[in-house]
């Protein structure tokens, strides 16, 4: 799964970013590299530093806080949520 | 309601009859802001705006799109949410997120342009007769109001 490196990484470090409870992490393969208070701002320095490699955004939840859609949709998933 | 009445009049709106899939509007969709330059300094060509059709949809906490629009936008993922539907059953989904840009044109006014936004990439939107759900995230930045006895519903924003 793309991205799977960083998402990993996310869970490890999820004890010590408790406290940027609802910031935005980034994060480039093994590296944490900034916390941010708005998805923009993390998106905007994930590009600039990273350009077109992959980078993970990811909104800190201690409790992972799923989304929910109503209507019958697949998502375009890859696997279930631990 | 009177409140709400003066509020529409002073800001961009338009109020379209109810199809029968329900409130549904034509948007475009493309690349965030920053992925547009981040194309440029590579050197590569900035996909151009997709038109959508899109179902606003208060039962969907994030906004979706259809997998088609995103492949032809040659989006990669940066985010990945647990996600719960009703064919996921009680286990979240994991599914990956694409920042992109958000444009609703409107009669009167500015439209309504969200330069950088994370949506939720869900199949069997195109075949249910639209590309995309407009969820409660976008629905934050406006007023929607739903009128079915007149058949119709309004967006401001």
């Amino acid at each position: 799964m793309a991205l799977e490196k960083e998402l990993a990484v996310y869970h490890k470090k999820l004890p010590e970013l408790k406290e940027s409870e609802g910031k935005f992490v980034l994060i480039h393969e093994e590296d944490l590299v900034d916390i941010f208070t708005s998805y923009e701002d993390a998106i905007k320095a994930g590009y600039s530093q990273f350009g077109l490699e992959p980078f993970l955004v990811k909104q800190i939840h201690a409790l992972e806080q799923a989304q929910f859609i109503s209507r019958f949709v697949d998502p375009c998933a890859t696997r279930r949520a631990s | 309601m009177r409140h709400a009445a003066g509020f529409i009049d002073s800001v961009p709106h338009f109020t379209l009859q109810i199809s029968s899939e329900g409130p549904t509007l034509n948007a475009s969709v493309g690349v965030s802001q920053p992925r547009a330059a981040a194309l440029k300094t590579a050197g590569q060509p900035v996909p151009k705006l997709m038109f959508v059709r899109a179902l606003v949809d208060t039962g969907a906490s994030c906004t979706c799109i259809d997998p088609s629009i995103l492949t032809e936008l040659n989006l990669t993922p940066t985010g990945v949410v647990s996600l719960n539907t009703p064919s996921t059953g009680t286990t979240p989904q994991q599914a990956h997120q694409f920042d992109v840009s958000l444009f609703i044109p409107a009669p009167s006014g500015l439209p309504l342009f969200i330069h950088t936004m994370p949506v939720v990439a869900s199949e069997l939107l195109a075949a249910q007769g639209f590309h995309a759900l407009l969820g409660r995230d976008v629905l934050s930045q406006c007023l929607f109001a739903y009128n079915g006895e007149f058949g119709v519903f309004t967006l401001a924003f």
